[in-house]
């Protein structure tokens, strides 16, 4: 319940000073049009690439927004007094990933449709396509709140947390583009929930051990 | 004899290769006020934190309510820690702010208890934090306090920025956490210690 309080929260606070959002979105805006005009303008080119681009735009948007999410308690000076409340702290955790895994499945959904009109990524398979999305977003948010929880109290934070994160979600990412590309260009449904369980697995493997060692790194 | 409210052995405490604590021990019984005096970069704000959990000590012990700090999962809510400047969120109203820290602190309030505190301190509802002057910050802090009701209440130079009516306010809230808990402050202000204080506890030595 605290965990979901502090997730909307930050949702409240994200929306009042939008710098994140902001900041996040432009730079979708300008990734996928710098990689459009890369591989465009060959109908095949584009579709090839659509999926690639759809998850590299996603993961780097994503770890800014991540480091956002702690942000918001590094400029309040606020994170003492989120340590000082009682009870275990893997609740602050969940609840920084809840408003994390929230923002990068708007921004992912976003994200979908650009794609789909820039880089002819069928909207007819929308659903298999959020399936997607869902899961490979819910194993980079696991992984990219709880890193930038880990450097949130580092002057290097933001560079650090892209040298952490990206190594780590390199699977995730890999299977969401080959979910995306047999999607795009209709395998067979079993081929693409064979990505799906992969997914799942990372998610719920990296979801259950972020939440045990969380207390214990966040402590000064 | 009941066990010290807190009580600090031994505890040595250094940041990079500077020892900021040596060898410190400090003992504050149930009613106490106790200020920590001395001058810039001794240490108070460092013992305020290790005190309150959120810092470890290389070396030496911290004990809260008679037992290990370490331990303390479920009674760290007990303990407030107002730090100088106090922190609060500055896109959220005073009285939200009151509304979530409270609700996070597993001790959920109403619009109207939160009002109601904020009105008790003399502070306007509807305003933003990031429009607060630093004593509206401090009056704020005072507010969460009175609504938390902690059992330790940990001050860093609480009369600073404070005008005389935010003062007096200042002084009643120590004295109601003291009756049943205590209170350790850090100042500068000899005169307020004196005022406040049952016991005072010079920090001297070079940061």
């Amino acid at each position: 319940m605290r965990a979901l309080v502090l997730a909307l929260r930050d949702l409240r606070l994200e929306w009042r000073g939008r710098a994140g959002l902001l900041s996040a979105f432009s730079f979708i805006a300008v990734v996928l049009f710098i990689m459009g005009i890369a591989f465009g303008p060959d109908e095949a080119n584009l579709r090839r690439a659509g999926p690639g681009v759809l998850w590299v735009a996603l993961a780097f948007a994503g770890s800014m927004l991540a480091s956002r999410a702690w942000a918001l308690e590094v400029e309040n000076e606020t994170l003492d007094d989120l340590l000082l409340t009682p009870g275990s702290r893997e609740w602050i955790y969940v609840g920084k990933l809840l408003f994390l895994w929230l923002l990068m499945i708007v921004m992912g959904a976003f994200l979908l449709v650009l794609v789909a009109a820039w880089f002819y990524l069928p909207l007819a398979a929308w659903p298999q396509l959020f399936v997607t999305l869902v899961l490979g977003g819910t194993g980079y948010t696991v992984i990219a709140a709880f890193y930038a929880g880990l450097t949130v109290r580092l002057r290097a934070r933001d560079v650090l947390l892209y040298l952490l994160v990206f190594p780590m979600i390199l699977p995730v990412v890999l299977a969401a583009v080959k979910a995306t590309l047999g999607i795009a260009f209709g395998a067979e449904f079993a081929e693409i929930v064979s990505w799906w369980k992969l997914l799942g697995v990372f998610d719920v493997v990296y979801l259950t051990l972020c939440v045990l060692l969380f207390p214990g790194v966040i402590e000064g | 004899m009941a066990d010290p409210l807190v009580e600090v052995q031994n505890v040595w405490k250094r940041f990079g290769r500077q020892w900021v604590l040596r060898d410190l021990s400090l003992a504050v019984e149930r009613g106490e006020v106790v200020a920590l005096l001395g001058p810039n970069g001794v240490g108070k704000t460092t013992l305020l934190r290790v005190i309150a959990t959120l810092i470890r000590p290389q070396r030496g012990t911290v004990r809260l309510f008679g037992r290990p700090a370490r331990a303390l999962e479920a009674e760290r809510g007990r303990i407030a820690l107002v730090a100088n400047p106090p922190a609060f969120y500055r896109h959220l109203s005073g009285e939200e702010n009151l509304e979530q820290a409270l609700a996070l602190a597993g001790k959920p309030i109403s619009r109207a208890q939160a009002l109601e505190a904020m009105g008790r301190v003399g502070l306007p509802e509807g305003r933003t934090v990031a429009a607060y002057s630093s004593g509206m910050r401090k009056r704020l802090a005072l507010a969460r306090t009175l609504l938390a009701r902690p059992r330790l209440l940990l001050l860093d130079e609480p009369e600073t920025a404070l005008d005389t009516g935010g003062r007096e306010e200042l002084v009643r809230v120590i004295g109601e956490v003291a009756r049943e808990g205590a209170v350790v402050l850090a100042t500068h202000d000899h005169g307020f210690a004196a005022e406040v204080a049952t016991r005072s506890f010079a920090m001297e030595g070079r940061a």
